[in-house]
Formats: C-alpha cells, structure tokens, sequence
C-alpha cells in the first residue's frame, strides 16, 4: 500500500502527485523532490551504453525513519516515486515492481489520450491510484 | 559542508591547544584592568608562538613543533553550565551573519542556478566556541591544565608573600576535595611567577628587585617580569595603537559585558550589587575565603534565576539576540588596552614566548618522558604475565567494576592515577604537542586497552583521537581510519548518551571527511547526528549537510534544498530568525517556478513569517503576495489564513509609512483588457406602456456583426447629412469602448454625462474577498474656458468632487474563485482631459465562519456592513494593452502594440441629448398586418436639438407618414379605436368599379434621394428645445416573412451650435418583432384577347389575384377578409372586378383560399404624359362599405417602401452585353413587351379572438406583377435548398443568352383576332339535306395575303372573304400571321390564332 504516488515529467516538474494523509501533503511533496536527487544520480549512474537495455524499476531510492522511497523511469525520462510506509513489509520488491508496471501502464494509456496535453497535470490518474493506495499487495 | 577559513590541518591543532591556568592577585588584576582586560584575555592575541619550537620526544628525537599556540585563562572552579553553553552559543551564531556585500558564487547544476555563499562563518565560530567551552573530562586530558601562573602585582605591600600565597591556593584548589572541577594534568603542575609592572605608575627598582628576589626563590626559569602600562590612560587618545583584542573578545563579549560596563572605577559597587548580577565574567573582585581570588565560577556559569533565555527554545529569544547587539554597540565604545604600548605588545609577546620555551615545553618534555617510563616499565612488567595472567586476573583487573558497571558499561571510571589512563594522558600530550605519530600508536594502544575493559566512554574517546591523529600523521600516513570515527560517535550517543561529545566527534569527522571530499558521508554523518534536544545544533548540521550535497562532484541540488528547509525550521526554532530566513531564501532559489507549487508556497509564507518578525516587512509583503497570486492549489481555509497574514503585514507596512503613495494590492486580479467604459446615462427601464430605446449599455455583449450593422447605419446617415459623401474625419460614435472597439482616439465624453467604468475583477482565491470604497483613481487636466493658454496645466488627482464627481462602491464582494464585474461611475463637472489610472479600494476578508455563499446565514451580521477582520488600502493600475501592430514591415517583425486611449476621454461641451420612447410599440404581428404606434422624442439636455433623422435597414417595415398625414390624430388616446387607415364611407353602388386617385412618391419620401434607409423625422418645427417632448405617430408594418425579426433604428441629431468635435449625436434602438403567417398572394396577369375596348385603345389585361390564409396558429385569427384591393401603377390601373359570381362574401378561414378576377386597362395617354413618371395611379375595388384611401398613408408610404427595396434587387442581375447590340436591344425592346409594371395591393382585416376579445386587425400585402403571364407571389416563396448538393467537377457553361427572341415572345407581340358572325344564314341552291354532308374546308377568296408594316400600338384590319359551299360548321382560325422585326430578316409565325379555334356556323335558310 503506498502512501503516496507522484508522476514527475521530464524537467522535473509534478505531473500527478497525490497522497493519502492529505494533511502531511507538504512533507511527501518535499519527499518525492528530494528523492529526485537520487533518481538523477542512478540515472546517470547507468551509463550511456547501457541506456537501452536498462531496467526501468530503480529500487529503492531512499529509506527514512518512516517511509520507503522507490522510484522508476520510464524511457523518455519520465520518473514514477512512490512512497511506501516502512512498517509495511509485506511489500517485496517485487510488489512494488509490478505496481509501477501498472502505473506505467496507466501513465501509457493517458498519454495515448488525443485529449491529452503533454506536458500538462494529469487528472484521469485517480481511480488507478486511489487502487494502488488501497490495496493491500 | 561549507567552505572553511582554516583548513584541517590548522584546525586541529588551534582546537586542541595546551591550557594554562591563570591565578592572579587582586592588586595584578587592577592594573590589567586598566586595559579593560583581565590578565587572561591581556594575554590572549599574543598567545600564539611565532617562530618554530623545537622539543625532544621520549627516544630524544628532535621534533619540530609549528605554530603552536596556548590558551591562558583564568581558573574557575565550576564546570561550565549547559544552559549557559547554549545560550553563549546562540549568541554566537546569531551574532554571525553573513556580510551585507557578500558575493555569492554561482552553482550550476543542471537546469538550476544557484546563488550560494560558500562561507558560513556562524558555523566556524559556533565550531570554534564549541570546541573551547568543552568542559574538561575525566577520560580525556586534552583540556585540562598542564601549567598555572600565578600573577602579582609589584605595587602589592609583599608581593613575594602574595606570590606564596597564590601557590598555596593553586594547590588548594588542585588537590583539595573541595573543588573537583578544574582539572589538572598531572598532579605537580607547573607554577610560573609572574610579577606584573605598571611602567607608568609603579617604581621600577622596586620590582626589579622583587624579580631577583623571585629568581632566587623559583629559578630564573619559573619566574617573569612583565611590565605593562607604559602609558596613561588620559592619553590614550592621541595615538592610534591597534587593537589586537577586539576581534577576540567580539564573541565572547557576552561574558564581559558586565564589566565592560562598570569599568575599572565602579569594583566597589560590583561587589555590592553582585547578587543580582551575572557574574558571567568570573572576573568580580569578591574576596572569598580571605584571598583575593576570581575563580568562584566558570566564566559561562549563569544564575538560573537571572536569565530566563537559558531555554533555548524560548520566546524571548529575540531579546537575547537584541541585547547582544546592543552589548556589541557598547562594545565598540571601549578601547582595549588603552595603556600599552606597542612595546608592551612585544614585552607580551615576548612573555608568552619564554613562557613556553623556558616553563612549558621543558615541562610536557619532562612529563611525556616520566610517562613513557612508566608505560614502559608497565610493559615490561606485563609483557610475560600480560596474556597469561589476562585471563585469570579479568576479573581483578579492573578494579572499580562491579556487576553494575558491567551493565552500563558507560559509568565505568578509572582513578585519576590509574595506570590506563596513564597512556591516554601521553597520547594526549603528544597530540597537543603535534606529535602525532607518537600520539597515534599511544592512542591506538589505549583503545585497545579501554575496549578490553569494556570502558566504552575512554575507548570511543581514544578512537576519536586516534582517528585523528592518523589523519594528522605527517609523511606517509595510515589510510584514514573513518570506521574508527563512526564507533566512537555511534559509543558517545548511544552508549554513553553524551551528545556533546558526540557532537565534538562528528564536527571533527564531518571536517575530515570533507577535506578528503567525502561529502556524501560527512552529510550522512551529519544529518545523523540531528536530532531534538538541541535545535541549533541540529540547524547548523543540517545547514552543512545541505552544502556537502551541494559541493558532491554531481551536485544533489534537491537535497541541498531540502535539507536547507529543515535547517531553516530548526533556526527559527532555535530563535534564530536571521539565518531561518536565508536558509529559506537559499531553498527559494530551487524549488521556485518548478510546479511544486504546495512547497513553494510553504516556503513563501515562511519568508513572509520570518521577514515579518525582522520586520523586514517589503520582503514580508512580497512573499506573501506570491502565495496569493499565483495559481494556489491550497485548501480554501489555507488561503484565507495566508490572506489574513498577507493583510496584516500589509497593514502594518503601510501604517509605517501613512503619507507615501498607495501600495499596489494583488488581489482581485483585474483583467484590464476586459475593462469597458460606457458613456452616458443608464438606461431607463420601461416606463408603463412607453418603452425606451434600447440604446447601448454595458448589459449588451458585443457582437461584431451588429455593430458592424450600426456603423454602416451610422454611415449611410451621415453620407446623406453630408450631401452623398462621408467627411474624411468621420469617425462612427462609439458609446460603449471595449476590447473590440477602435481605441486608438481618444473618446469624447460630454460633460455633465456619466461615464461608467466597468472593470472585471476576478478572485482567483477560494475565499471570500472584500473590496470597500471602491472608486476610480483618475487624473485631470481642466481646460480653461476662456481659451487661454494656460501654460501651467493644472493636474488635479482625486478628491476634487467640483471638477468629476467620483461614485464609491461601498461594499464589492467576490466569492472565491469568481469573476465579478464593477461598475464605476464619473461625473465630469469640467471639460477637460480625464485620465482614469486605475481603482482604489480597502482590500479585506470576512473573518472567521463567515460562508461563501454570503451572509445569509449568520444572524449576526445583518446589518449590511460585515464585520471587517483587517482591511488594507491600495489601488491597482488599469493598463491596457493595446492591439498589436501589423501593417507596416517593421511592425510585422518586432512586437509592437498600438495605444489603448478608452480609459483618456476628452470631455467636451455640452451637447443634446435625446431620448426616445416607444408608445403601443407591438412585440407580435401577423405578416403584413399594419399597427399603428406612437413615439416620444425627449430632448433631456440643456441644448436644443435638430436634424433628427432615423436610418434602418428594413425601411419597409416602419413609415411616420408622409405629408399627408396631418390629418391623422396626433395623440395615442384619440386613435384608440381608429383604424389605421383613412377611410372613406363609400355607397355599394360603385362596388365593382375602381376609384381612382393618384399620388406621387416625392410626397412619401421615396426616391428622392439615393438613400431609402434615411428618414427625417418630421418635428413639428426642425428644433426639439431643451426638455421639450414631441410624440409622433408612427405605422408599422409587419415583415412578409414569418418568425423573428430584430430591426435596428438609429436616431441621428445634431446640435444647433456647431460644434469642432462632436458633430452629431445618435441613439440606438433595436425592436423584436415576432411576425406569424398571414395571406399568401399570389397574382397573374394575361392580355385580354379582346382589341377595341370599350375604353379605347391600349389594350387591357385580367389580373387574377389568388388570396390564401395560410394562418396556422389555432387560436388567434379567425379569419380573414378582403376589404380592398388596390392597383398602383404608373401606366394600368384595375377597372372592374370580372368576379363571375355575385358573391361578395371576402371571407377567408383558415387554409382557405380565393380567387379575385379584375380587369385592367392602361391609363389614359394624355394623363400618363403630363404628369411625372413618378406619378402613380392609385385605383381602389372594394370589397365592403368603406374606401381605404391607398394612396394617402400609411397605405402608400408602404407601397413605396416594398417597392423601393424591391426594385432595388432586379437591378443586381441584368448583366449588360456589349456585343451584338442590335440583336441585343431587339431582344429587350420584345422583352420590354411584355413587360407590365402593375402593383397590387390588397388590403386586409383579420378577426382576431384574443382573451376573449375580438379584435380587428389591418393589413396589406403588396404583390409586384412585372410580366405578363408569369405569376408574382405577396413573398417569394421559400426554396428548399437542397439538403446537400453534388459537388460538379465540371465548369457550368455559360448560359448563352439567345440572340433570338424566342417565338413565345415575339408571337405575343401581336395579337390577331377575327370578327365574323356567329352564323350565316345562307339559302342554298341544294336543298336535299343528304347533301348536308360536313365538309373540313371552305375556300379563301379574293386577295389571301398581304404584307403589313405596323407600327407600334397600331390596329389594321384586313378583310378576308370566305366561300363555303355547304352548310356546317367551319373553323375560321386557318389564317397564319407571319412577322418580322422591320429591321430584321427572319421571319416567325405568330401562333396565337392556332390555339384557339373561330367556328362560324353557315346554316340553310
């Protein structure tokens, strides 16, 4: 179950970011920017060589006192964090694996929209995430 | 981590310094006094040695020590408070700002660009001061005393007795259980004499002697003489002496600031009044115990009760702060040393040198040696028994450790003496001395020894300096030990709970690694240590942390941010506001403009917040006001908290400065673009059964189309005022300037005439916004009436109501998120030019419960005014934005905009000003259907009015009358009943015959200029006077096509004075007329066969006119009767009805239809020729008892006016050919032929059933018959367009135009007829009936053909003659009329006589 999700675009700049402890939004928008730090360091980390072939899910970017922050860059540099809460240990990474692969998907479908203006905050996000946020993996 | 002044290598070593004691007589301590000094900090700039120092280690290798230094200070007995440690360090850091000048260097790091000062000073102070007020501890020596020199003074009675008197004391405090606080190195310390000298005051051969006296009692080594206060104080003035103490008591100034303040005269009344002060300084003169002595407390001891700031955290932090900066102003007041000269600089200097190289070094040298021996020997012992005897004897081994102590490993103690620590405490010395190699293995020993006895504190302890010294080791050193430093500080918080060695240790660390650019582990080291017990501490090391991940070799620009936030927070809870809010600022710099709007705004309030507090209250102001403008996505309660706070610091910025020009608020936002400005008065509702012209008013939208209308309108009157052309300098009147309208002209505004400002406001907050007192800011230059030039413009800014008056909106509420319109209103009292600059108003909110959906819910609040929490003043500019330039080159590359001038209006003199009303003005009408109104013209102005003419597009649909209308009744209330026509009795005599009378068009208005549209209003005398109301009736007619019709009047006039700059006035109007079906007409005419009327020559045609009610509205119309129809024309006119019944009966229902047969015939020559063509004829048939005059009005004037806009169609589209002009003109002249210009109009009643009331309505339907046979409808019938047309890829060819007549036409063009008897009785010779047999022929006799040439209208009549043989019936109709043009060759048939057979019938008598 993770406590929050934010879809942050190319330059950096939220695309979608929502969390469910609405009153501790401010803390998980500090949170999500901070960790793009470390989003920038893998990345570049990776190497140009192995751009093409390299995997998608970055693990875990950074653990806090309460929460986990894992991240995923999707291949036009669109990053995915998700913040999930330490006590939760059912989670695996393989759990948090395939749900970034569904928020892929979902990120996917929006921009298949024609409606849709890239670039811009998205808005058809919510059921897909609010499912995420609920459901016990 | 920062950049720091002093690197590693210096830092260490100037940290961890040899201290000396210091113990000075009271007679010592006045004349250090007179410096402002005590003897400790006298000694203090000069304390670090100058030149290298040589000393021998244990194995008397030569060691070479650089730059040492020695801290003196005087000897407390306390160890130093916590409270007090904090409190000092605050005042340090807040006492560190960074410079005003500072030029900050620029980071880039991926898109950012950071400005980041790369020094943080308070950190390197709050390091430094940290490091010097460690207390001494038990498991470490670095900060205990290694020497005491004990001061005295040579004017004292018995200065050698005071010296042993001093000794004694030392000793005392050193090895009495009394005190346990300063600790000592090593139990015999060594004691140095000092015999201070006041040159200036003292006897030189006094002292001299008393320093033999010492040299012989202590040794030439164990002794100094030091002369001081060569010079008066008095004197102090007229020599710069630098001042080598100031920049070394700055910090420390808190703990002097007492005796700064009394001074050297005032001791005495410090003794007194010692328990209420802060004997912060540890310098009071109280003599305790009998012997002159200042140690009672440590120099950072604080009286709890004395000073509640002890709490870090709380409130009155800003006091504190405050008063250290007033302690520094003080401060500056005060010359330190102002007695020495620069000799006794260099008597200091020199001093501390001997000091070192005579009493100290010789001492440590001696001291390392004893405990090299002792180790050794230790060692010696140990080294066979050591490994065997470990075991066994663990338990015996450590003697002070019991069961207890095995559990909190943390509180195990050795002896002072104990032989473990023996080693520590040579480490220790080696360190200070900076022989770090020594230091090291000694170090690494005694870890292993601490960690064997579980003593956890000694061992993190030695690992500490073990860690460093590795680091520190000269030459090839050991690989940097970091695992070393991450136990100890993981043993100092965890396991023996003291974080202040753990901060000791990580500072250290942190400095280490960063000189080995390890960033990424010093942050982590860092942020590690945070945590709540100390709020600055935890700031100051996340400011760091911050910087190591901005100085990492990929800067981590987010996380500087981050922790950069979090430093900023533990500032401003430590009180410290100043570096809160440049932590703030830095983080600003990342997170602005990149969409992470909620952080953003965070740290926008928080600026605003900490700006506020330093009442920086510009900045407060403007952080605040991005919260508010920019696109919040924060919770609607946040917003209205952040409106609060942005008010109230704006209340506050603005009552600073009372008199200054009035700030510019954010909120609302006014989209100046969408600013309207309307001049005139509103518009007058509807009054009763007048109705206003609708005019122009800000409630309109606009519609490009319909003023597009209004300016043609506006054109087509003024072409015709202006004799056909439109002056160059016209301009179309513009009452309502918006976005859409040309404002590049300054608009004329009258005076005395409102001018209404509407400006959109939108609220992009989701509170409620309140704006009071709003009212136009404007600008004013008078223009003199006298014309003179006034060469000194007068510029009136507000409040100047005699000039324009100012309307004041009292109350504008804006719920959240909404866009609201205000209107404003002006009353220019002067002519002049206005400049409207903008709205001012108070800005403010509606506190607390308040809904936003207003205040109906609240009880309490609904005395009209709401309770106002804060309001503040200001204005917001209007500017607009003109439209860009695009016609010339250089306008079309760069981006240019024009001027926007509506809000510039010039006011002018006065002008007329007219009001129109409609009076029994109809919204519904059938088609055709004549209805009588009235309409007031009201001139409301001080000037009298003229030239009033009204322009419309639909010219047909409305007549005044034309000059024949005087005998119509002139008011509303005497026609109520009347028809609208003038009628005239007639008897039923003359039922089928037609009355003629005739009437010209000029009468009507028609044709006599190019312009139908334009119609003068006939005012009874051409001038409308000031006040004066004239009512004129006026005759509509309803459009012939049914559903909605928006017809638009325009009024124009024109003062009587002539005026340069507004020439004409107008007055819009726009009716809604609603028509529905009535009577469909439709009418053909044919020739009569008939030559030879009765009424001469010309010829004569039948009109058949088809009447259908195609009324489909259910209720309403009953039905419909004829009562008259009326030819006009110029040639015919109807004669009689040739109806074939008798049946008068008119009557139509619905969808019934009729059929009226007339005759008509031409006019009369002579008649026709007389008069003017445009003279018609008018001839009426009736149908009931009473003559509808059709050609008086209103009947004519809508004659005229269908047939006015109807002619003006065909006109269009009869292309002129220019070739074959012969045949051309041949085919129009037998065109023409056929041509009849009859009108027909018929006029109607309608039996209307409405609320139970029936009524009469009149009407007319006019139809337009131009060619013979072709049959002409009342309204052309709608075509269907085809729902989708093919598409033809084909060129349509061009519909060539027959150079021939076509036979239909010619074979019209003369008529034939045959006069013969019916019957001819003929005796015949054969009288058998048999032979009465049918013959088909008879025979032509005589001459058979012949060849005419007729002229035009001509009638010759030939004779024929017929032989018939037998009897029978025989058709005459063989004969064939051939003709030709006379100019032409080819010859046609005429056909007429084949379609109709002439039987004769020859019968026998």
């Amino acid at each position: 179950m993770a406590v929050c999700i934010a879809v942050i675009a190319k330059e950096n700049y939220p695309l979608y970011i929502r969390s469910t402890p609405t009153e501790n939004e401010l803390k998980f928008h500090y949170m999500v920017h901070t960790s793009l730090d470390v989003v920038d360091e893998k990345i570049s980390a990776m190497g140009k060589a192995l751009v093409d072939q390299r995997e998608l899910y970055l693990g875990l970017l950074y653990p806090t006192e309460d929460y986990k922050v894992y991240g995923y860059v999707t291949n036009s540099k669109v990053k995915f964090v998700m913040v999930v809460d330490s006590s939760n240990t059912a989670l695996r990474d393989n759990e948090i694996r395939s749900m970034f692969r569904k928020l892929h998907n979902s990120y996917t479908d929006v921009m298949c929209n024609p409606f849709y203006n890239p670039g811009d905050r998205i808005q058809a996000f919510d059921n897909m995430v609010t499912s995420m946020m609920i459901q016990v993996c | 981590m920062a950049q720091c002044v002093q690197s590693v290598q210096e830092l260490i070593p100037d940290s961890f310094v040899p201290c000396v004691a210091a113990l000075c007589s009271d007679e010592a301590e006045r004349l250090t006094r007179l410096n402002h000094l005590s003897f400790a900090e006298l000694l203090k700039p000069f304390s670090r040695l100058t030149s290298e120092v040589h000393m021998r280690d244990p194995n008397n290798q030569l060691h070479v020590i650089k730059n040492l230094k020695i801290a003196v200070s005087n000897i407390v007995t306390q160890p130093p408070q916590p409270g007090a440690i904090r409190k000092l360090l605050n005042d340090v850091v807040s006492g560190s700002q960074p410079a005003e000048g500072l030029v900050a260097n620029v980071i880039t790091a991926g898109d950012y660009d950071l400005n980041i000062s790369a020094t943080t000073p308070w950190f390197e102070s709050y390091r430094e001061t940290f490091l010097q007020s460690m207390p001494a501890l038990d498991h470490e020596f670095l900060n205990h005393y290694l020497a005491c020199m004990l001061v005295a003074s040579s004017s004292e009675a018995e200065p050698v007795e005071q010296f042993s008197k001093l000794s004694q004391e030392q000793h005392r405090i050193q090895h009495n259980s009394d005190y346990s606080y300063p600790k000592w190195f090593i139990p015999n310390t060594l004691k140095y004499y000092v015999l201070l000298h006041d040159v200036s005051a003292g006897d030189e051969q006094r002292a001299e002697s008393i320093y033999e006296e010492m040299k012989q009692k202590y040794g030439t080594q164990g002794c100094y003489l030091l002369k001081i206060n060569s010079r008066t104080s008095n004197r102090a003035s007229d020599e710069q002496i630098p001042d080598p103490w100031s920049q070394y008591l700055q910090k420390n100034s808190i703990q002097n600031q007492e005796s700064y303040e009394d001074g050297p005269c005032t001791i005495t009344s410090n003794k007194n009044s010692d328990n209420n002060l802060l004997s912060l300084d540890g310098l009071d003169n109280e003599v305790k115990d009998g012997l002159p002595n200042n140690f009672r407390a440590h120099p950072l001891q604080l009286e709890q009760s004395s000073d509640p700031s002890n709490s870090i955290d709380g409130p009155d932090h800003l006091r504190s702060a405050s008063s250290l900066h007033e302690t520094k102003k003080g401060n500056t007041g005060i010359i330190h040393g102002a007695c020495l000269t620069l000799t006794d600089h260099d008597r200091i200097r020199q001093f501390i040198q001997e000091f070192t190289f005579r009493g100290l070094l010789p001492h440590i040298e001696k001291t390392i040696r004893q405990l090299n021996d002792q180790l050794i020997s230790r060692k010696g012992l140990s080294r066979s028994l050591f490994s065997a005897t470990k075991k066994w004897f663990s338990g015996s081994k450590v003697p002070e450790k019991s069961i207890n102590d095995l559990k909190n490993t943390s509180g195990l103690l050795y002896p002072p003496e104990a032989p473990e620590l023996q080693i520590r405490k040579m480490a220790d010395l080696c360190f200070l001395v900076q022989h770090y190699d020594l230091a090291y293995s000694c170090y690494h020993t005694a870890k292993k020894d601490f960690l064997n006895d579980q003593a956890m504190l000694y061992a993190a302890g030695a690992l500490e300096m073990a860690a460093v010294s590795a680091f520190l080791q000269p030459g090839a050193p050991r690989p940097y030990p970091a695992h070393y430093m991450d136990t100890a500080i993981q043993t100092y918080r965890d396991i023996c709970k003291n974080m202040v060695l753990a901060e000791r240790c990580v500072l250290l660390s942190a400095e280490l690694l960063k000189s080995q650019s390890k960033y990424s582990e010093a942050a982590a080291l860092l942020i590690r240590l945070t945590s709540e017990d100390s709020d600055l501490r935890s700031a100051l090391l996340l400011e760091q942390a911050a910087h190591c991940f901005i100085n990492m070799k990929s800067p981590m620009v987010r996380k500087y941010a981050f922790h950069m936030i979090l430093a900023g927070h533990r500032f401003s809870k430590a009180g410290q506001k100043k570096h809160a809010l440049r932590c703030y600022c830095q983080a600003m710099q990342v997170y602005k403009g990149k969409g992470w709007s909620l952080a953003e705004d965070h740290i926008n309030f928080t600026i605003g917040r900490q700006s506020y507090t330093l009442r920086q209250l510009d900045n407060a102001v403007s952080a605040f006001r991005h919260i508010l403008i920019n696109e919040s996505k924060q919770s609607a309660a946040q917003q209205g908290a952040f409106l609060r706070e942005y008010l109230y610091v704006y209340k506050n910025v603005s009552q600073l400065s009372p008199d200054g020009p009035l700030p510019q608020l954010p909120l609302p936002y006014i989209n100046s673009s969408a600013t309207r400005v309307f001049f005139g008065h509103d518009r007058r509702p509807a009054d009763g059964e007048k109705q206003a012209a609708t005019h122009v008013s800000l409630d309109q939208e606009y519609d490009s189309e319909s003023s597009q209308q209004w300016r043609e309108l506006e054109e087509q009157v003024v072409s015709v005022v202006n004799k056909g052309v439109i002056p160059s300098n016209f301009h179309p009147t513009q009452y309502c300037l918006n976005s859409y309208s040309d404002n590049s002209r300054f608009p004329l505004a009258v005076v005395e005439e409102p001018i209404t400002v509407e400006v959109a406001f939108r609220n992009p907050l989701k509170v409620l916004l309140l704006l009071t007192d709003l009212s136009l800011l404007w600008k004013f230059h008078p223009k003199d009436f006298s014309g003179k030039d006034n060469e000194e413009v007068k510029q009136l800014v507000t409040s100047e109501p005699e000039m324009i008056g100012a309307e004041v909106i009292s109350e504008f509420l804006i719920n959240g998120e909404e866009s609201k319109v205000a209107r404003l209103k002006l009353f220019p009292h002067h002519i002049g030019e206005l400049h409207i600059l903008g709205v001012v108003y108070n800005l403010g909110t509606i506190q607390g419960s308040m809904t936003v959906d207003g205040i109906g819910a609240l009880p309490g609040c609904h005395t009209g005014k709401y309770s106002l929490s804060m309001s503040v003043r200001g204005k917001q500019d209007l500017e607009i934005q003109g439209p860009r330039l695009n016609n010339t080159k250089e306008e079309k590359t760069s981006v240019k905009y024009g001027p926007d001038r509506r809000l510039d209006p010039i006011i002018t003199e006065e002008m007329p000003l007219l009001e129109v009303f409609f009076i029994h003005f109809p919204t519904g009408l059938l088609c055709g259907e004549i209805r009588k109104a009235y309409v007031e013209f009201v001139n409301v102005s001080k000037c009298p009015l003229t030239g009033l003419k009204v322009v419309s597009k639909r010219p047909e649909f409305f007549t005044f009358g034309g000059n024949t209308a005087v005998l119509t009744p002139l008011s509303p209330s005497a026609s109520e009943n009347c028809s609208a026509y003038k009628t005239v009795v007639t008897d039923a005599t003359s039922v089928c015959t037609a009355l003629i009378s005739s009437a010209s068009s000029v009468d009507f208005g028609i044709g006599t200029g190019s312009q139908p549209e334009v119609i003068p209003v006939p005012l009874p005398d051409t001038v409308l006077l000031p006040g004066a109301s004239v009512q004129l009736p006026m005759w509509l007619r309803g459009p012939d096509e049914e559903g909605v019709h928006e017809i638009n009047f325009l009024f124009y006039y024109e003062s009587v004075k002539k005026q340069p700059k507004i020439r004409h006035r107008i007055l819009r109007h726009t009716a809604i007329i609603c028509t529905s079906r009535s009577l469909n007409v439709r009418a053909t005419v044919c020739r009569s066969n008939s030559l030879e009327n009765e009424e001469g020559r010309g010829g004569n045609m039948l009109v058949f006119v088809d009447v259908e009610n195609t009324n489909t509205s259910e209720a309403g119309v009953k039905e419909f009767h004829i009562v008259q129809v009326s030819s006009s024309s110029k040639h015919w006119k109807l004669q009689k009805s040739v109806n074939l019944s008798e049946n008068k009966d008119t009557k139509l229902a619905s969808r019934e239809k009729g059929k009226f047969c007339f005759k008509a015939i031409r006019c009369e020559k002579e008649e026709a020729a007389t008069q003017s063509s445009e003279k018609y004829t008018f001839a009426d048939i009736i149908f009931g008892n009473e003559q509808i005059i059709s050609s008086a009005s209103p009947c004519a004037d809508f004659f005229y006016r269908s047939l006015s806009s109807e002619l003006k169609k065909p006109q269009a589209h009869l292309p002129v050919h220019t070739e074959k002009q012969s045949t051309e003109d041949a085919v129009r002249l037998i065109q023409k032929c056929s041509e009849v210009d009859l009108n027909i109009v018929i006029l109607w009643k309608a039996y209307v059933v409405e609320d139970s009331k029936q009524l009469i309505l009149e009407g007319q339907h006019h139809v337009i018959l131009r060619t013979i046979g072709k049959e002409a409808f009342s309204y052309p019938q709608k075509q269907e367009p085809p729902e989708m047309e093919l598409l033809k890829f084909f060129r349509p060819e061009n519909i060539t135009v027959s150079s021939r007549p076509s036979v239909e036409q010619l074979s019209s063009l003369i008529k034939t007829s045959l006069h013969y008897p019916e019957s001819f009785n003929h005796p015949f010779h054969q009288k058998s009936p048999e032979a009465l047999e049918i013959h088909g022929s008879f025979t032509w006799l005589g001459q058979t053909q012949y060849k005419l040439q007729l002229k035009s209208q001509e009638i010759h009549s030939l004779q024929l003659k017929a032989c018939f043989v037998h009897t029978g019936v025989y058709n005459l109709g063989t004969p064939r009329v051939f003709a030709k043009l006379s100019d032409q060759v080819t010859v046609f048939e005429t056909s007429q006589q084949n379609s109709m057979p002439a039987l004769i019938i020859i019968s026998n008598v």
